[in-house]
């Protein structure tokens, strides 16, 4: 795939709309998407090729008259672009409401030009040939095992382009993610469950290479979990993988740092920035350009070049992460964190890719240490508390440990709960495993649904089941 | 839109289809601590197609969306592809609604605002409500939704609604000596009253003081627990959504009709019905994303679930009669007085999202505020979980006579259940 021809093709009258408006407002930006997301879902009696939600094609115009913000959403900029400009003019127009407004804010606008681009296998594809795919695999999860009540698989692919103008910028990107998942309503031992799998990748080609390697697991995980019981509430040694220290990074400490949240005086973290608020043995990171997964990408919706920002370092809160306006509100450099759901919402500061550094420790040696406690695997869910720092973590499931040996002893679902200081200070043991999950999508509060990946290394802290 | 319908009827493979025309009007007003920070306006409108093509015993379909910048020639090549897409889907036939052609309005009293007036109302009714000491509203997001609803099909169905809805995103602060501590509240509706708006923040206020208040228990908690508001809407609906066809004809739900949600019924008996309209339930719609007119259908039963409901294609795959999509959930009342819900309890105020799990039979979470009635006095408590085995919860619930609307749902206040442990 390559960059929209339809983006490509209202760069001009873009640059002639902000022409226009620059006379009434001392910012003026223009975001444009063209972003094609397509899902192909096949189960044992249906199958379908369908538009994916993220899909959209459309402006958002972010002005500013340095005391407030003004965005306009819009499907084209096209025709009249001085009667467009009087329509948006005219929209804003909002006479008193105005007068309350917050303290002067310039938001800066270096020059930069520039065209990105990550390369990808997306044009070797057909939809025919996903479809098949999926047909195959279903299939193929269907006759695993008798006790299949339905297999699902889906192959959801996004195509991104995004072009960003303003007064001094021109920045275009394009860019793909590719999320492959298994999915299986499994009846056995009178039980039934719901399990999943999933692989992922800017390149389809790696996700229908890895999705067959994982019906095995998935089904021998069904079978397991129709035994588990409820857990016994209570404090344990935990072993987290990737998916929940990631969880962990991302409801603990990653809403905790956008900068946004430090601007409203959301964050509890704002007080603690140089100070410890973690083991000394934890390092934790987010940005689009920190790693390649679900949320990397070159330039954000405020059209900052992606960043990586180092939040923990040795356990010390350094800083946070931040859209133009936070930063410019804070007087700090933006970090490339401003995101929107899509044109048509607003951008804040969002986490993208968030995780804990690997460390030196040994999983096996990390087991080995746990008299009776978990490993606890898979998110399911997770909510922030950034002012209180309450943390809930929902995983999966979890494996009893005893004696310093996995058992087969398997507990579902599992919710993990405390205060964020209390579980980040009892981490112990850092793993040398290092693995980011490029399959989650994170709200703010319940809405601005975001695509992000997190992850990182096992950890063994100290928590509260339940 | 004549054009596009006239380039469908030009492809000869296309054997039916439907376009869904979603526009939306908004205004939308952001304030930090008390200030005006952002204003943001949307206009923008989603044109969806959707082709059909029968082939051989099987209907096969495939979506695509059209753009005002899009000509005759590319729409011309989207339908040839969604035709090629939708051949390679071998679904088992069904049948689109048709003959029905109507325009309306579901009802709200926004239309006698102009949007942006109205967005002012709501946040002088919201920062009207700011009025105990040391408490503020640090963040507030009001924004005000025009919905203009369009499904066409080939079959002679030409169908228009205008839905309105607001959401109020505020995050009430209380600044003590000690420290700072804040709750969420995301508050929807879709008829507007400046005292309930005002109420609504009020009660918030006065909760995060609470929390700045509340303690951590040093003692265990032995007692009942009260739900109430989101997360009694939340526990109902679950039991509802795992009755709607798409879930069953998947094999993606729990309950059967027939089957018994409450197996032993020593609380009150659960009876939710479905419906497509209840006033000022934001979600209220007079048809759905297919066009079929909403009624409304009982699916549970004293207990019992008694029907499946959901959209057009799933519900003719289950040979059952399709409802549409009914995003209302109504809940009878129960038999609970206030003495009910007076002696030693745990009313639950707010949770980080109570988790509900069927196939593990699980209810748990982890509690941001509660009030502790220990049968003398009250003690705002935070930092405790609560967890129990669903069943058992089902089957003690007691639902209050008194009723409330939560987002899409409509019934009981609150809930006394027993049978969970906290810790």
């Amino acid at each position: 795939m390559s960059f929209s021809k339809f983006l490509d093709s209202r760069r001009d009258i873009v640059k002639a709309l902000i022409k226009e408006l620059s006379g009434s407002f001392e910012y003026v930006s223009v975001l444009g998407a063209d972003i094609k997301a397509k899902s192909v879902r096949v189960d044992r009696n249906t199958s379908n090729i369908s538009s994916g939600r993220d899909t959209e094609c459309g402006f958002a115009i972010k002005l500013s008259n340095g005391r407030n913000f003004f965005e306009y959403s819009l499907d084209d900029i096209s025709g009249d672009i001085a009667a467009l400009a009087e329509k948006i003019k005219k929209a804003f127009d909002v006479g008193a409401l105005l007068d309350d407004a917050i303290d002067e804010v310039l938001l800066s606008d270096e020059a930069l030009k520039k065209s990105f681009a990550r390369e990808n296998d997306f044009d070797s594809f057909s939809q025919k040939q996903l479809l098949d795919f999926c047909k195959e695999q279903c299939a193929a999860l269907n006759a695993k095992s008798e006790f299949v009540l339905n297999g699902i698989v889906m192959l959801s692919t996004l195509e991104v382009s995004k072009l960003f103008i303003s007064k001094n910028r021109e920045l275009d990107q394009n860019y793909t993610w590719v999320n492959g998942n298994l999915l299986a309503v499994y009846k056995e031992n009178g039980k039934v469950v719901q399990v999943r799998e999933g692989a992922y990748s800017n390149n389809i080609g790696d996700v229908v290479k890895k999705l067959p390697t994982l019906i095995d697991k998935l089904i021998n995980k069904a079978s397991k979990l129709t035994l588990a019981k409820p857990i016994t509430p209570g404090v344990y040694d935990v072993i987290t993988d990737p998916s929940i220290t990631g969880l962990i990074a991302h409801e603990a400490f990653g809403h905790g740092v956008e900068l946004d949240q430090f601007v409203k005086d959301r964050a509890l973290a704002k007080q603690f920035v140089g100070d410890y608020v973690a083991s000394p043995i934890c390092s934790m990171r987010d940005g689009a350009a920190a790693v390649v997964s679900a949320a990397s990408y070159f330039f954000d919706d405020d059209g900052v070049l992606a960043g990586d920002t180092q939040i923990i370092k040795d356990g010390i809160l350094v800083t946070g992460i931040s859209d133009l306006a936070s930063a410019t509100q804070l007087g700090l450099a933006p970090t490339g964190n401003g995101r929107r759901e899509s044109t048509r919402r607003k951008a804040y500061s969002r986490m993208t890719n968030t995780f804990f550094e690997k460390g030196s420790d040994k999983l096996e040696d990390m087991i080995a240490s746990i008299k009776h406690g978990y490993m606890l695997f898979e998110t399911n869910n997770g909510m922030e508390d950034p002012k209180n720092w309450a943390i809930q973590c929902v995983a999966e499931y979890g494996i009893e440990i005893v004696d310093g040996k996995l058992t087969d002893n398997y507990v579902s679902p599992v919710v993990m709960s405390g205060y964020v200081p209390d579980l980040l200070k009892s981490i112990s043991m850092v793993s040398d495993d290092f693995t980011v999950i490029g399959s989650g999508s994170c709200g703010k509060g319940y809405k601005e649904w975001v695509r992000v990946s997190d992850g990182g290394p096992q950890l063994k802290v100290k928590v509260k089941l339940g | 839109m004549m054009k596009i319908i006239e380039l469908l009827k030009a492809n000869e493979a296309v054997s039916n289809y439907k376009i869904n025309v979603n526009s939306k009007e908004s205004c939308e007003l952001f304030y930090v601590k008390g200030r005006l920070e952002t204003v943001r306006c949307t206009d923008t409108c989603d044109k969806e197609v959707t082709v059909y093509v029968n082939h051989g015993d099987h209907l096969g379909n495939a979506q695509f969306f059209v753009y005002p910048s899009m000509g005759e020639e590319e729409i011309k090549e989207l339908i040839a592809e969604a035709v090629e897409k939708a051949l390679l889907i071998n679904n088992k036939p069904y049948t689109l609604p048709e003959k029905a052609v109507g325009e309306y309005t579901v009802e709200s009293n926004f239309s006698q605002f102009e949007p942006m007036e109205l967005a002012k109302q709501v946040a002088d009714s919201v920062f009207a409500a700011n009025n105990i000491e040391n408490a503020s509203l640090n963040a507030v997001e009001i924004f005000i939704n025009k919905h203009t609803e369009r499904v066409i099909n080939s079959l002679g169905l030409d169908k228009t609604q205008v839905k309105y809805d607001a959401m109020v995103e505020a995050i009430p602060t209380y600044n003590g000596k000690e420290q700072s501590v804040e709750l969420y509240q995301q508050y929807n509706f879709a008829q507007f009253d400046r005292e309930t708006v005002k109420k609504e923040i009020s009660d918030k206020l006065y909760e995060v003081k609470a929390r700045y208040e509340a303690v951590k228990p040093e003692e265990k908690i032995d007692c009942s627990v009260v739900l109430i508001g989101q997360e009694l809407a939340m526990l109902m609906r679950q039991i509802a959504y795992d009755l709607n066809y798409s879930s069953v004809y998947s094999h993606a739900n729990l309950f059967k009709k027939g089957d018994h949600i409450q197996k032993d019924i020593k609380g009150d008996a659960i009876t939710i019905t479905m419906a497509g309209e209840a006033k000022g339930n934001i979600r209220s719609s007079k048809f759905d994303e297919d066009g079929m007119a909403l009624g409304s259908i009982k699916v549970v039963e004293n207990g019992k679930a008694i029907n499946y409901f959901g959209a057009n294609r799933f519900g003719q795959y289950l040979g059952e009669t399709p409802t549409g999509s009914l995003g209302c959930t109504l809940v009878d009342a129960g038999t609970a007085d206030e003495s009910v819900f007076s002696g030693k309890r745990l009313e639950v105020i707010s949770m980080s999202g109570l988790q509900v799990d069927f196939y593990s039979d699980y209810i748990g979470g982890e509690i941001r505020l509660a009030y502790y009635y220990d049968g003398e006095k009250m003690t705002p408590v935070t930092g405790i979980s609560i967890t129990g085995k669903l069943s058992d919860v089902l089957n003690n619930i007691r639902l209050s006579k008194e009723t409330t609307t939560f987002g899409g749902y409509i019934g009981p206040k609150k809930a006394l259940v027993s049978d969970m442990t906290v810790f």
